[in-house]
């Protein structure tokens, strides 16, 4: 689709916009601009993951159409990795910016954590599984089960325990501390980085349809 | 359907005490973990914090020795298919479960004790301690209940059931350890809806797991 390929325009502009048109924040100044690029990234992993769990329960209640299911599942699951690495990535640069330490267990970095832990162990199991011919059901259901311990992490435990992880996007006060200017800039980068990972899920899964098409009329590629 | 249920519940037992080398492993693993950690610790003062830390990291890896067995054997043996001819699915799943849930008891039952023995600490909130223990063992059988289904599927088996199972079982270790450590030290007493949790998460994965486990026993 067009839309994705928006991504092109979007990008430089918004990596524009991060480092040019974006005032520094008060205390942490030009540091603080890696939220331009990790919040966006922390979002995609997230919705990949939403999008490989929805491929799952469509893989198992529907009838047609689920070997496509089943790669769209792990396609999106794929993607979400490289994503969530990102964002343990940037979300350790910016811990030791601002806190001293690249790591502290702090709750939130324990979620993403164990959302990376999740998609490890989907696709250990998916590659696992590779000669059995119930592989997309045996790994759908993992990820069904696996997405029941994800509000756990995301909206329970960070709200029970202390964190020093500044307030998320959506926090208990409904409002967002932010500029206006730093406000666009980062709604603008979640937009690039969600159509960027739209771009890539669409490329991965017409290179799925391919194989499958040369594997139907026995190519070997 | 109870009738079928009884009777693999009853099959399982039947073969698992015929030949007990799976279970004797299980139960020797359990017993062998919580004596070299005491060794190793060497009556050193440890603080309630650690002490529920080590006594869960013990529990954990005795379930990831045993619990996955009950599925496993079916492969090996080549009995899932007849299994899957005779009972529906959700009967095979709820008598292993059952099965795992009774095996994991007696586990936890020889692991904690033994852990309290030799680690000479006491916990001041006893009951609480042993609702914590009973619960957390619940939430861990039925976890790796329908894990184990998945990994006697796949290759590799041993190494995979951890890594599958780690990251849907840290939410029950958590708040395991959290509350283990509270029994353990005093003070205020733990908080009952953490209990309420672990249960609560244990109906939520046996019932989702029941609505699935037909997507994993039989090929679709």
């Amino acid at each position: 689709m067009l839309i994705y390929r928006l991504v092109f325009i979007f990008m430089p502009v918004v990596i524009y916009m991060s480092f040019m048109w974006a005032p520094p924040a008060a205390i942490l100044g030009d540091a603080s601009r890696i939220l331009y690029f990790h919040v966006p990234v922390a979002w995609v992993s997230v919705a990949a993951f939403i999008v490989s769990g929805i491929q799952s329960i469509l893989f198992l209640v529907s009838e047609n159409k689920r070997r496509e299911r089943e790669y769209m599942a792990y396609n999106s699951a794929a993607a979400g990795m490289v994503f969530t690495i990102l964002t343990v990535i940037t979300g350790s640069i910016w811990a030791k910016l601002s806190w001293g330490s690249y790591w502290n267990w702090d709750p939130r970095e324990t979620s993403i954590v164990v959302l990376m832990l999740i998609y490890i162990a989907y696709l250990s199991l998916y590659s696992s599984l590779k000669e059995h011919p119930n592989r997309g059901g045996i790994s759908s259901v993992y990820l069904i089960i696996a997405m029941i311990t994800m509000p756990f992490f995301i909206f329970i435990i960070p709200r029970i325990y202390s964190s020093l992880h500044p307030d998320t996007i959506i926090n208990q006060e409904g409002k967002i501390h932010l500029e206006a200017a730093m406000r666009i800039t980062l709604f603008a980068s979640i937009v690039t980085f969600t159509l960027l990972y739209g771009y890539i899920y669409r490329l991965m899964n017409r290179i799925s349809r391919l194989e499958i098409k040369a594997e139907e009329k026995h190519y070997d590629i | 359907m109870q009738s079928r249920l009884f009777k693999n519940l009853r099959k399982d037992f039947l073969i698992e005490f015929r030949n007990r080398s799976a279970m004797n492993i299980s139960f020797a693993f359990a017993g062998i973990t919580t004596l070299s950690v005491s060794l190793a610790c060497g009556g050193a003062s440890l603080t309630p914090q650690i002490h529920s830390v080590l006594l869960w990291i013990i529990i954990f890896f005795s379930g990831m020795s045993g619990l996955s067995h009950i599925f496993i054997r079916e492969e090996e043996e080549r009995t899932s298919l007849f299994l899957a001819l005779h009972s529906d699915a959700e009967n095979i799943y709820l008598s292993k479960l059952i099965f795992n849930i009774i095996l994991f008891a007696c586990i936890t039952a020889l692991v904690t004790p033994l852990y309290l023995f030799f680690m000479q600490v006491m916990p001041v909130y006893r009951l609480y301690f042993i609702l914590t223990a009973s619960a957390g063992s619940l939430a861990v059988a039925s976890i790796t209940t329908i894990l184990g289904a998945m990994v006697a599927k796949a290759e590799s088996r041993g190494s995979l059931f951890t890594v599958i199972s780690f990251p849907v079982m840290i939410p029950v270790l958590w708040i395991s350890i959290q509350l283990t450590s509270d029994s353990l030290e005093g003070g205020s007493p733990p908080e009952l809806r953490s209990l309420l949790f672990l249960l609560a998460f244990s109906g939520v994965i046996i019932s989702v797991s029941y609505l699935t486990f037909k997507f994993i026993w039989t090929e679709q």
